[in-house]
């Protein structure tokens, strides 16, 4: 008879405990990033690193908003970096699946095209894209964690063009929207620090031969590749064939952390020597803790990219909770707006972009130029958009 | 000015036989089963990641890991012929769609087992040749040698074996090739493997140039439907024309235009064959 009191009492605690969960509340994010494709490094580097601030949320129970525990959850769609599959995605996130903050998009074209579905029903986006007009007054639930080429291209090149004595440069781009607007970017800044862009190609984003390119690009005896406004493995394509057609110069990549993939695709030897951007100084013990994670978890090299948008989650997760509510996305956004200082794992992160844009969407962070070394990057000056030392 | 012209010229030689090896397996699979075969890509992206894996993983030589591409790849077409294409011989709009389906299932395969960040593939050889100003990059070098090497074995195969007879009559008309004893049960499935390891090996041959990912099938597959469809469906002769006028146009419109005006100038070709010889440079009208 006891047994069975205790039975009973067992089961009782169960099924209360079943109610319990059954009522715990879950904040979902969406994750609408590039998962196939060229973008795909970007896209999971971004999937992952609002998996892994949702994990340090769940992991005390949920995130505490008001009282209430949330348990974040991360629901992730693919665009294959296509406007038109974006929006098809943006569509199902916000009104089936009806989250209020999505991580995302990778491309510029998707985040324009999925603005006006987002701005409207105030979904808080936090975007990769490049593009200026990501970031404007009026499209304010729009924010960017990352430095784009706008905020790091002239410091970089001014420092490798004093530094690397460099007076011509040859450059590939894509071509479409993205492509030119780099090509013209970049142009300038080489101009701005006294080199010139001596030799431009434009090429379809599907093609993997660069010989014939590169052929016209070193027969006007460049000093420097520049491979910026190129999707990492482009990038590490164009690397390996410069070096297979006998290029000796300097090869530079001003934006978009992308090391990694470009040495997995060119290898070592071709890569040795090269400048990139880098986004972050795995001498800061807070990001090099965060790379261990990320490759433990996933076991893959992290991308560049991850550790910002890791860093702009969390600062999305403690607006939430500041503001003190999750459906309330104007709150959050004022919220988002004036966290200051925030310590991430990439150092202090302030919001800026005000001049530049119009709003201080833009998260202003420190980047650094690294020398290739076996595959690896050493940095070798240390960058504000003031310039770099 | 020619030290332009040289180069153009060795690139596009270069490019030319690249594309071949791929547009022959097409249009072998075309002329055998009737079948457009949208997978293609597919099995070149397969030959890219079994000489991947060959190579990095298991530590194998890559003459060796080449080798076993192609003998592996025989076997699959054999099986996918069995399994996928068989109930479609008659029906090629149904067995274009199979295609692509299939093509679909390897792609997706491929993402799920190796994720979709490209993998890193030592370089084979380093350096280049240089002859006076002209400059060849030894890893083109080695897959141009490899690739006539398979090319020419293949050619010697179809042409002077018993059972390439037997295919290349069933090419031309089945019920007299099976009248004459040529066993379709065989030389079907063999015929649709040797198509789809001609793309493996090239796949295998490429993937230090061009890299590997389960993304890199759809250019090679885009390039040998221009090359076939210029050459003729069916058509090896035509193939290997139409693979060397493409090779060499891309590359001279490339460095003497400008990239994107490469692909507009062999469109244009395409369109401007079709019109004239709607069965392409060499190809048979349809019977």
């Amino acid at each position: 008879m006891k047994h069975r009191a205790i039975l009973g009492a067992a089961a009782l605690l169960t099924l209360l405990a079943g109610t319990a969960l059954a009522q715990e509340k879950t904040l979902k994010i969406g994750a609408l990033v590039t998962q196939s494709g060229a973008g795909a490094s970007w896209g999971n580097g971004m999937k992952r690193a609002a998996e892994l601030a949702a994990a340090d949320a769940n992991e005390d129970g949920g995130l505490d908003v008001d009282g209430t525990k949330y348990k974040v959850e991360v629901i992730a769609y693919d665009d294959g970096y296509k406007a038109n599959e974006a929006v098809t995605a943006a569509n199902r996130l916000v009104f089936e699946d009806k989250v209020k903050y999505i991580i995302g998009t990778v491309g510029s074209a998707p985040i324009l095209a999925i603005q006006p579905i987002t701005e409207k029903a105030g979904v808080i986006t936090m975007t990769l894209g490049f593009t200026s007009q990501a970031l404007s007054p009026d499209k304010s639930y729009t924010f960017r964690p990352n430095p784009t080429t706008g905020e790091v291209a002239q410091p970089q090149i001014d420092w490798l063009v004093k530094n690397k004595d460099i007076k011509t440069v040859g450059a590939l781009f894509p071509n479409d929207e993205t492509g030119e607007a780099i090509a013209k970017d970049i142009g300038a800044a080489y101009k701005n620090a006294g080199a010139e862009m001596t030799a431009t190609e434009f090429f379809e984003r599907n093609r993997v031969d660069f010989i014939p390119l590169l052929t016209r690009i070193v027969a006007q005896g460049v000093d420097a590749i520049e491979l910026d406004g190129n999707s990492p493995v482009t990038a590490g394509q164009i690397v390996q064939q410069a070096r297979d057609i006998g290029f000796d110069g300097v090869i530079i990549r001003t934006g978009g952390p992308a090391t990694q993939e470009i040495v997995n695709v060119a290898g070592e030897d071709a890569t040795e020597g090269m400048y990139v951007h880098s986004a972050y100084d795995p001498n800061v013990e807070t990001a090099a803790a965060y790379e261990r994670r990320y490759v433990d978890t996933y076991g893959d090299a992290m991308n560049g990219f991850s550790p910002f948008f890791y860093d702009g989650t969390k600062m999305l997760l403690k607006a939430i909770q500041e503001s003190g509510t999750v459906d309330d996305t104007k709150a959050v956004k004022t919220a988002l707006e004036n966290i200051h200082d925030y310590k991430g794992v990439l150092g202090t992160l302030n919001w800026t972009g005000k001049d530049t844009y119009g709003i201080a969407h833009q998260l202003d962070s420190p980047f650094y130029i690294a020398k290739v070394e076996g595959g690896k990057e050493v940095i070798v000056a240390r960058c504000t958009t003031a310039g770099c030392e | 000015m020619s030290f332009l012209i040289a180069q153009s010229l060795v690139n596009g030689v270069i490019l030319g036989t690249l594309y071949l090896m791929m547009a022959i397996g097409f249009t072998l699979v075309f002329g055998v089963m009737r079948i457009v075969n949208f997978a293609h890509g597919e099995f070149y992206m397969m030959g890219a990641f079994a000489a991947l894996i060959g190579v990095t993983w298991l530590g194998l030589p890559y003459a060796l890991t080449l080798a076993l591409t192609v003998a592996f790849a025989i076997l699959l077409g054999a099986l996918v012929e069995r399994v996928v294409f068989r109930p479609f011989r008659s029906d090629e709009l149904s067995g274009m769609i199979a295609s692509l389906g299939l093509a679909m299932i390897l792609q997706n395969g491929a993402l799920l087992l190796f994720g979709p960040d490209p993998q890193a593939f030592p370089s084979m050889v380093s350096g280049v040749f240089r002859i006076g100003e002209m400059i060849i990059p030894k890893s083109r070098s080695l897959a141009l040698g490899v690739g006539v090497v398979i090319l020419v074995g293949f050619y010697v195969f179809l042409m002077h074996t018993r059972f390439g007879r037997g295919l290349r009559a069933l090419v031309q008309d089945q019920e007299v090739a099976a009248l004459y004893g040529v066993r379709p049960e065989i030389v079907y499935p063999l015929g649709l493997g040797l198509g789809i390891a001609l793309a493996a090996a090239a796949g295998g041959l490429m993937a230090p140039l061009f890299g590997v990912s389960p993304f890199i099938g759809a250019t090679p597959l885009l390039k040998a439907f221009i090359v076939v469809i210029l050459g003729g469906l069916g058509s090896i002769p035509g193939a290997a024309l139409a693979a060397m006028l493409l090779g060499l146009i891309e590359s001279f419109t490339s460095s003497f235009v400008s990239a994107s005006a490469a692909d507009i100038v062999t469109f244009a070709l395409v369109v401007g064959v079709l019109l004239v010889r709607p069965s392409g440079i060499l190809g048979r009208g349809e019977s």
